[in-house]
Order: structure tokens, then C-alpha cells, then sequence
């Protein structure tokens, strides 16, 4: 009854993917037959040296503050960015399809990509990696934040515009409150991404924690590196955890 | 006083007038409810006072000026006279009842101002004596989504008298609370259009409150006024023929 002759083909199809897939990511299990290089490589990362913990700490510093400093400003330049960009609040029709298309072209271009132009142009460093969070996350935040704004009750704007009220002024102020919880919740949200974002950017040259684990991997430093491995673990739980509490809290 | 000359509406895309060729004239000191079903254009017609809505044909004049042509600025002077009160209640969530009722004065005070919140001593003792008004001294620092359907509403007409209004337009303002509520709602309207002689203009689907309360009534049927008179004249049976018709005129397109 539930079962109709559909399903199979999806099956089959599906089948066929995966078959596909195996091949060109050459999917091969037999290479676990020299799983004992992985026992001996593993075993060199300890005991771990904390020698250089100090410098690593300081180094997880500048990646929460990369990730930070990035989702944050990317927030605030998204903020007045998604009002222009919601159809409902948009000052004119040309401004809205501009913005959405200035948004959605932002959002296309991966961090890496971002990373690997602005590191080249200004130098190595954690500020291009600022800047290229910044970047994408005002095109993901953009378009969310207007998306929560086209979604808000127009009841309350219609009545701050019988008040006498600006007509920008009714909307900035009906809205805001609507949609802040949602704001902060995708804040944190993408705050989170940005700490895992920073990290990959440190390997090009980017600083912070993922830049020194990716040094102490070239350099053959295993006692270093699952310390680096170690301290980034208890950030992102560490993040997520609070992420999370702060969404509960505010909803 | 507030003046509907020959004023047409046709949403885009539609076909039909939700409003068709309304003339009318209000004066100080009527209580006007206007009956009709939902979709007879009650609130849009509503809306045309206070430029909310703009009509696609014909004018609506307020003291001989004429509100379908000003702009902006001039229709801000004109909407902070005119209080208005809503079937959904269009409060500000998150905010309390001081905060809410305080943004009656928005139209009074520089934008500036608004946007920060900053209101003198002055301005709130305003703001705490109409919610003394309508009784909600109790409730003034509780925030909006704790209220009840009615004390909501009463948020929404202190709101609006904050305004110093001379209209008070209501738009279906009794139709989600249950009837004891209702009836609670009306007498408080009619009690401050007395106090303050207002205009007051107020959209409802109940005849038996129309009947109570109003001293004029419109009745509203696809855009058309079908009824203009005292409440006396009106007889529900003669609305109910109407109904009944249009029923019928339904029945013989299946």
C-alpha cells in the first residue's frame, strides 16, 4: 500500500549515485589494511606538550576575536542592509533588487575565497580574516534578517503610521521588536560558524589557533598539535553550549 | 466635519470596487457604527480617513482640507488626530502597557525623541492618566503578551487617546473578544466619545451593538451603501432581505 513501483526506481537511482560517488572519490576500505601507521602516527601525539600552552591560549583569544569581531560587524552592516532589502520596508524598487543582488552576490563567494584574496592583498594576518567573515556573513545575515522582516506582523506598523509617526520611523519600530529574538538567534548561530571559519582561515595564513596547529602539523610537532586539537575542541562545545542557552533564553 | 466625496477603491489586480462611489458626511459628536459582512470594504473604508488607504477615485476632506492629496508630513497632523483602534489590537510586543499606551504621542514629539524614549515627567503623568482611564493602573508595567484580549484593547484605546484625538476610528475593535467583553469595550468608547466630544466612526458585524450604542447607522453591502440612518430606522430584517438576496444571487450561479 505504502510501497509503490516509484520507490524502487528512486532506489535504484539512489544506488546509482552512490556507485558513482565511490568511484570518484576512490571510496576504497582495503586501505584500512595498514591501519597500524595510524596506531604508530597517533601515538606520537602524546604525551602532549604544554610548553607552549601560554602562546596557544593567547592564539584561541585571536580566534574568538577574529570570529567575533567578523559575525559582529557583518551584524551591523547587515542590520539597516536587510530594511532596504525586504519588499515591505524597501525605500524604492530599484534599491530592493539592487541590495538583494549585492546580497546574494556576497553570499555566493565562500570565506576561503575571500581569505585568499584580501590575505594576498594586504598581507597575513587575522585582519583579512575579519574582513572575509565580515563579508559573507553580511550576505547570510542580510538575507535572513530581511527575510524575518518580510515575515513581521504589519499590524503594529499600521498602527505607529496612524499614531503620526515617520513612516521609516513606524517600521524601524514596530519591527525591531518582532524580529529581535530571531536577529540574536541567528547571531549566535552564525557566530558559532564563524569560529569554525576562522580556524580554516588560519591555515592560510589567516593567525590564530588553526594557523598554529597547521604550523605545528608541517613542523612535525604531534605533542603540540593535539594540544591545538584539544583546546579548539573545548572552545566550540564551549560556544555551542552558550550559543545555545542564550537562544533558549531569549525565545 | 470629515467629508467622503464620490471615493472609489479598486485593489490592483482586482476587478471589482471594494469600495464603489461613497459619498458622506460625518459631524462632531456622532457615534457611527458601520455594519456589513466581512469583504463589504468596511475597513478599507475606514482606512480612507486617515490616508491609510489611498482611494483609487474621489477624495476624503477633514475640516475642508483634503487627505487623499497631502503628503506625508501634512497627513502625519492629520493621522494624530484621528485615533485609531484595531480587531488585532497592533501593539508593540515586548514592550509594557506605559511603554505601549506612550506611543500615542509619537506624532506630537520629534522623531529624535521617539527613538531614543525619552519622555519629561510631564509627558508620562499624560501617559498614566489615560491609563487610569481605562482602568489598567494595575497593569502598567506588565508586559503586552500578558494581557487579556480585552485589556489589550484597552491598551489600544488609551493608546489612542493619548492622541488627543477628535476621531476615534475603530476597525472591528470588539470582533476577537467574546460578547460580556465586548459590551465592557463599548461602554468605555462611549463613555470618552462623550467625555471628549469626538467623532467616533467604529466597524462592527454585530447589529444588537450597533443598535445599542451608535446614534447613526451605515450598513455596507459589496462597496455599497445599502443603509444610512438612525438606529431606530434600521430593521434587521430589512438587512437580512438584503443578505438573504445576495445569498440567493450566490445560489443561482452554482
Amino acid at each position: 500500500m505504502w510501497f509503490k513501483r516509484r520507490n524502487i526506481i528512486t532506489v535504484i537511482v539512489l544506488l546509482l549515485f552512490i556507485g558513482i560517488s565511490m568511484r570518484l572519490t576512490e571510496f576504497d576500505l582495503t586501505k584500512f589494511k595498514d591501519f597500524r601507521n595510524m596506531i604508530d602516527f597517533l601515538s606520537q601525539w602524546f604525551p602532549m606538550d604544554f610548553s607552549k600552552f601560554p602562546n596557544m591560549v593567547y592564539d584561541s583569544l585571536e580566534t574568538l576575536s577574529m570570529a567575533f569581531l567578523g559575525s559582529f560587524f557583518g551584524l551591523l552592516i547587515a542590520l539597516p542592509i536587510s530594511f532596504i532589502a525586504a519588499w515591505n520596508t524597501s525605500p524604492s524598487k530599484y534599491l530592493f533588487h539592487f541590495s538583494r543582488f549585492a546580497l546574494s552576490f556576497v553570499r555566493s563567494i565562500p570565506e576561503i575565497v575571500f581569505g585568499l584574496i584580501l590575505l594576498t592583498a594586504l598581507g597575513l594576518g587575522p585582519f583579512p580574516a575579519v574582513l572575509a567573515i565580515m563579508f559573507h556573513n553580511i550576505g547570510v545575515l542580510g538575507k535572513l534578517i530581511s527575510e524575518l522582516i518580510e515575515s513581521a506582523d504589519p499590524g503594529p506598523q499600521e498602527a505607529m503610521k496612524a499614531v503620526g509617526a515617520k513612516n521609516w520611523f513606524a517600521y524601524l519600530f514596530s519591527i525591531i521588536p518582532q524580529i529581535w529574538p530571531n536577529v540574536l538567534s541567528h547571531y549566535f548561530y552564525r557566530f558559532e560558524v564563524a569560529i569554525r571559519t576562522s580556524l580554516i582561515l588560519g591555515f592560510i595564513g589567516g593567525g590564530g589557533i588553526g594557523q598554529r596547529l597547521f604550523n605545528d602539523f608541517k613542523t612535525f610537532q604531534y605533542s603540540s598539535v593535539s594540544l591545538d586539537v584539544l583546546i579548539i575542541m573545548v572552545i566550540v562545545i564551549a560556544v555551542d553550549l552558550y550559543g545555545s542557552h542564550v537562544r533558549n533564553k531569549i525565545i | 466635519m470629515l467629508e467622503v466625496k464620490n471615493v472609489s477603491v479598486r485593489y490592483p489586480g482586482s476587478t471589482e470596487d471594494a469600495l464603489s462611489e461613497i459619498n458622506l458626511t460625518f459631524k462632531k459628536g456622532e457615534f457611527v457604527c458601520i455594519l456589513g459582512k466581512s469583504g463589504a470594504g468596511k475597513s478599507t473604508f475606514i482606512r480612507c480617513f486617515n490616508g491609510l488607504q489611498k482611494p483609487s477615485q474621489g477624495e476624503v476632506f477633514w475640516n475642508g482640507e483634503s487627505v487623499t492629496k497631502m503628503k506625508e508630513k501634512q497627513l502625519r497632523k492629520i493621522r494624530r488626530e484621528m485615533g485609531m483602534i484595531f480587531q488585532h489590537f497592533n501593539l508593540i510586543p515586548r514592550l509594557n502597557v506605559l511603554q505601549n499606551v506612550s506611543t500615542g504621542m509619537f506624532g506630537y514629539r520629534s522623531t529624535y525623541k521617539n527613538l531614543v524614549g525619552w519622555f519629561s515627567s510631564e509627558e508620562m503623568d499624560r501617559s498614566k492618566q489615560v491609563i487610569a482611564d481605562v482602568g489598567l493602573t494595575e497593569q502598567i508595567n506588565r508586559r503586552i503578551e500578558h494581557l487579556s484580549g480585552g485589556q489589550k484593547q484597552r491598551v489600544g484605546i488609551a493608546r489612542a487617546l493619548l492622541q488627543q484625538p477628535q476621531v476615534l476610528l475603530g476597525d472591528e475593535p470588539v470582533s476577537s473578544l467574546d460578547p460580556g467583553t465586548s459590551n465592557h469595550i463599548f461602554t468605555l468608547l462611549q463613555q470618552m466619545h462623550e467625555r471628549l466630544e469626538l467623532l467616533t466612526v467604529i466597524n462592527v458585524h454585530d447589529v444588537d451593538l450597533a443598535r445599542r450604542y451608535a446614534t447613526r447607522i451605515i450598513a455596507l453591502e459589496e462597496g455599497k451603501i445599502i443603509f444610512d440612518g438612525k438606529p431606530e430606522a434600521f430593521k434587521q430584517n430589512e438587512f437580512n432581505m438584503t443578505y438573504h438576496s445576495i445569498k440567493k444571487k450566490e445560489h443561482s450561479y452554482t
